[in-house]
């Protein structure tokens, strides 16, 4: 071929053996030469141009974030009863390399430390799992996988002793109900991995979680941490203490009587709420069906709900003395006022009557309110008028959120101005075509018992904090609705309501201490439908002691079967609970001018009740 | 030399030195770069394994141990190719072939070694070897035979010969299965057509047919769907959030190694992505991601360096040989070290599909080592020969 060899001048000639194609070599090595050069480009790209993204790309993977779970903190109630807690439970896991044979890199073979289907038949027992699912469980690819999370220390611990390979366990905090779960609905729950998911769990689940600390690990592509990797630890915060503002004595007695007064009417369920008057503190808020926070998972979420604030339902008679404070503040009537009232009353074509029938009565407000006359409160709301009377029960707080923050929490209704007709005023005066939640209604009553000022329902005193002392919650916020002196006659009818002649709420009485409240007895609206069907709601509501009030209580029973009347089936259970909270609060009765020594002497000689 | 001449009663150890005294004459830049080439290769090995071995509660010198002593091997290995004239080695060039092919053969019997699905070890005398890459010095040697008695333009017949001589060994590897090492013979047997001077339509003729039969083959099973994915998945890997996981992980996992080491690189032994072994295969075909963490761009485009003056070297040992056969086996040495260099090096930054070969050189292996320094000697010796036969020596 073409091309001699190349060589140097200097060099001898030798005969020129080979044949050598420089053409082809000198193409070759160019091509090479590109090829080469096209590499270094691409390092230039890939080590100088991307270099940091790709180093960041690296530390991504490499580094990982191990979360180190916050205490979580407890709920307790206003006295430090322990509501809610964290106690220390167990998650078992499993390596599921354990169960496959592997080779070193020297090549020695390393026998599977473990059979899945052997380790599998010893755990089902013990973690109550079916073996087949959990030897699947043990199939898996990498190096971790949960077999059972928040079990008991004890279960967790059996499990080790069993010595099974690949098997490990590490403690985890669960969140512990103590009697079976007090105020459930209130405190609510956490989710398995400690969040709050109901209730004041889920409201202030930033106060109680605390700050979870963080360990920075490198880790190999097995899931391991290297032991020497660079690590960041920033520890974790435990979560701060809720105080409640319930009372756990009441609490419970509420409890039991919502689910006593469900349980004797076979109703769908019954509510209980317990104010302070003058703090707004919710000192017991109770509802029937109930759960246990402890075993959630066997009951229907339904009972989940706290239905004192999550549930409306339309107040009936409760609301006529809301109807007769506006009367009284906006001026249209006096106590003094009487009125010519029939049983029988037509208004815009419906005709309103009183459950009882009667003759045309001369009854001042006092009498219509003790006796709960429909036609008598139709009559005293005909002299306020549509709009003051709207604005007036608007004032008192019908229809607006509580204030009180719960989760769920929903505001009652009234009909829009624009949307009243003929009907509407007799209706809403008598509590239909109204609603509110069962703790909107204590508050108006509260309002009333708390020379009218309208201060906002609160669940939360305080928080404790690392340092160990009550963080008062800001007081709650107070606002004048009515005037003293309409309060305090409100009041006095309400007295009457219990004790009066003619008066529906006598079962209401409590022994020792007057009180005042008021019956509710309303039929269900149709869910599906206008009109009414012929389930009740039955209420009561009322304060004491009527002197002084200190407390308000209301009591719903939804469906009733047998006896509907609030009078009769909401009243007693009202008296239990206002009995027992007037004691839990060490409330003295009534008799104002009567000293300590009388008290003692008096509480001694007679252990019969005094009579009203 | 002179003195062994004057005085045959000298020691043992002057007159073993005295058999040495041919590599005065040696190529000292071949010699640097070839021992060089194995001392980073050492280290790379070294940092590659030492964190993981060390977690496996093994000696961390495992595999540099291992390569070291394959390395010792490989320079007596060199040694005596370099000393012994090439022309001695003739005769047994069929043997060498045929027995390298047998050893193949018996690969693929339950005597082989199997690891990962591909069986290509064997076990000799106590040493695991692998054969294939034997094969490469066999072949060339083979081939480079057959043209050697070639005047101009070889024959047909003697073209087709080459490409069967060529096709024995390919199938035998792809069956094991390793394809990247398979395909190395066909870039093999190229560079040795294109220097001994055959048709340039030849050439084109036997790479259509190649480009042919590769395409018929997709069709059948012969690929594997592995191979194929790691062909096919190569056109995406550029996609900025493709998935770590899969076919893709390896070439992912390589380019951030290697970009992570930036201009500078992190150190030796500094290199987080390789001892934490996020890299697959990082001492032996990913070899060069480590030394572009830990040594960064320099380190790597001095790498680069190194073989492209290698290549330089052959090719010129290669224009100033004195036989036929000695140019083919120089110019073929420098070809198929710088196209491997490139398909495994290409491969590490994204620019070539994954196909497993070993970084000439540097990737941990014995038999792979070894081979290559023996090629390096035989390099050396072609231009010892061509040395001595300018100035007139002796052998």
């Amino acid at each position: 071929m073409r091309g001699p060899r190349r060589r140097g001048a200097s060099t001898p000639p030798p005969p020129p053996a080979v044949v050598v194609p420089v053409r082809r070599i000198r193409s070759a090595f160019a091509v090479v030469l590109v090829l080469i050069g096209l590499t270094v480009a691409q390092l230039v790209q890939v080590q100088v141009v991307d270099g940091a993204e790709h180093a960041a790309r690296g530390e991504r993977q490499r580094l990982r974030t191990v979360e180190l779970p916050a205490v979580r903190g407890r709920i307790y109630d206003r006295e430090g009863a322990v509501l809610a807690t964290s106690v220390d439970a167990a998650a078992v896991h499993a390596d599921p390399a354990a169960f496959r044979p592997t080779t070193r890199p020297d090549g020695t073979r390393v026998p599977a430390a473990g059979d899945r289907r052997e380790v599998a038949r010893a755990l089902a027992p013990l973690l109550d799992l079916d073996p087949v699912a959990l030897a699947d469980r043990l199939d898996r690819d990498g190096r971790f996988v949960y077999l059972a999370r928040q079990v008991d220390l004890a279960t967790a611990e059996a499990v080790m002793d069993l010595r099974l390979p690949g098997i490990g366990m590490h403690v985890e905090p669960r969140r512990a109900y103590p009697s079976g779960g007090t105020a459930a609905q209130v405190v609510g729950f956490t989710g398995i991995d400690g969040a709050g998911l109901q209730g004041l769990e889920a409201s202030h689940d930033h106060v109680l979680r605390g700050r979870s600390g963080t360990l920075l690990v490198e880790h190999a592509p097995g899931g391991l941490a290297i032991a020497s990797g660079e690590r960041e630890l920033v520890p974790a915060e435990p979560g701060a203490d809720l105080v409640l503002t319930l009372d756990r004595e009441i609490q419970h007695v509420a409890e039991r009587v919502a689910a006593d007064v469900s349980a004797r009417y076979d109703a769908l369920g019954a509510t209980v709420v317990v104010l302070e008057v003058g703090t707004g503190d919710v000192l017991g808020m109770a509802s029937a069906p109930t759960f246990d926070p402890n075993a959630r998972r066997t009951g229907d979420a339904a009972a989940w709900r706290n239905r004192a604030v999550t549930d409306l339902f339309e107040p009936g008679s409760t609301q006529k003395a809301l109807t007769v404070a506006v009367a009284l503040e906006s001026g249209a009537i006096t106590p003094a006022t009487a009125f010519d009232v029939p049983d029988r009353l037509t208004v815009g074509g419906h005709t309103f009557t009183d459950v009882s029938r009667h003759g045309v009565e001369r009854w001042t407000v006092g009498d219509v309110l003790a006796r709960s006359s429909n036609v008598g409160t139709i009559l005293v709301a005909e002299r306020i008028g549509e709009e003051a009377l709207r604005e007036g029960l608007l004032a008192l707080g019908q229809a607006r959120p509580t204030g009180l923050g719960f989760p769920g929490e929903v505001a009652g209704h009234l009909p829009a101005a624009d949307a009243w007709w003929a009907t509407t005023l007799p209706t809403v005066a008598i509590g239909y075509g109204t609603s509110t939640t069962l703790l909107g209604l204590a508050t108006s009553y509260a309002t009333l018992a708390n020379d009218g000022v309208r201060v906002t329902p609160r669940l939360v005193r305080g928080t404790v904090g690392l340092d160990g002392r009550l963080e008062p919650a800001p007081p709650a916020a107070a606002e004048r609705v009515l005037s003293d002196r309409t309060a305090g006659v409100v009041l006095e009818l309400l007295g009457a309501a219990v004790d009066g002649p003619g008066a529906t709420g006598g079962l209401a009485a409590v022994p020792g201490y007057r009180v005042g409240g008021k019956t509710g007895t309303a039929r269900k609206p149709l869910v599906d439908a206008a009109g009414y069907s012929d389930q009740y709601v039955a209420s009561f509501v009322g304060v004491a002691p009527l002197d002084d009030p200190r407390l308000v209580v209301a009591v719903m029973v939804d469906a009733p079967q047998g006896a509907y009347y609030g009078g009769a089936v909401a009243a007693p259970a009202f008296a239990e609970v206002m009995h027992a909270s007037l004691l839990a609060r060490r409330i003295v009765p009534d008799g104002s001018g009567r000293s300590l020594d009388e008290l003692v002497r008096s509480a001694a000689a007679a252990p019969a009740p005094t009579a009203p | 030399m002179s003195s062994t001449v004057r005085d045959p009663a000298a020691s043992p150890l002057r007159r073993a030195l005295a058999l040495l005294g041919p590599l005065r004459d040696a190529d000292l830049v071949v010699v640097a770069a070839a021992l060089g080439l194995t001392g980073v290769g050492l280290v790379a090995i070294h940092s590659a394994k030492a964190a993981s071995l060390a977690a496996q509660g093994l000696p961390a010198t495992l595999y540099t141990g291992r390569q070291a002593v394959a390395a010792a091997i490989g320079v007596v290995v060199m040694l005596v190719a370099t000393l012994v004239d090439y022309r001695r080695f003739r005769p047994f060039v069929p043997f060498a072939y045929l027995g390298t092919v047998l050893l193949l053969v018996l690969v693929l019997t339950p005597l082989g070694t199997s690891v990962r699905g591909s069986q290509r070890w064997i076990t000799l005398l106590g040493q695991q070897i692998q054969p294939s890459e034997l094969m490469k010095i066999a072949l060339l040697l083979g081939l480079a035979m057959l043209f050697h008695e070639t005047e101009g333009v070889p024959g047909l017949g003697r073209t087709l010969l080459a490409v069967g001589l060529t096709l024995l060994p390919m199938g035998l590897v792809f069956a094991q299965p390793d394809l990247g090492t398979s395909i190395t013979y066909l870039f093999l047997t190229g560079v040795v057509l294109l220097v001994s001077g055959t048709r340039v339509r030849w050439l084109l003729l036997i790479a259509v047919s190649g480009i042919g039969a590769f395409l018929a083959a997709l069709r059948t099973d012969l690929i594997r769907d592995y191979q194929l994915e790691r062909l096919t998945v190569f056109l995406g890997a550029d996609a900025p959030d493709a998935d770590l996981t899969g076919a893709l992980f390896q070439t992912r996992q390589s380019m951030i190694a290697i970009g992570s080491g930036g201009t500078y690189g992190k150190g030796l032994l500094e290199g987080t992505q390789t001892a934490l072994s996020f890299v697959p295969d990082n001492h032996t075909d990913f070899v060069f991601t480590v030394i572009g963490e830990e040594l960064g761009f320099v380190g790597a485009a001095s790498v680069l360096a190194l073989f492209a003056v290698l290549l330089w070297r052959a090719l010129r040992i290669a224009s100033q040989a004195l036989d036929r056969d000695a140019m083919i086996v120089a110019a073929g040495i420098g070809g198929v070290l710088v196209i491997q260099a490139f398909v495994n090096v290409g491969m590490t930054v994204g620019l070539m599909p994954v196909t497993g070969l070993p970084l000439p050189f540097l990737s941990y292996g014995g038999t792979s080592l070894i081979s290559w320094l023996g090629m390096t000697g035989l390099l050396l010796n072609v231009h010892l020969r061509s040395r001595q036969g300018l100035i007139g020596g002796r052998w």
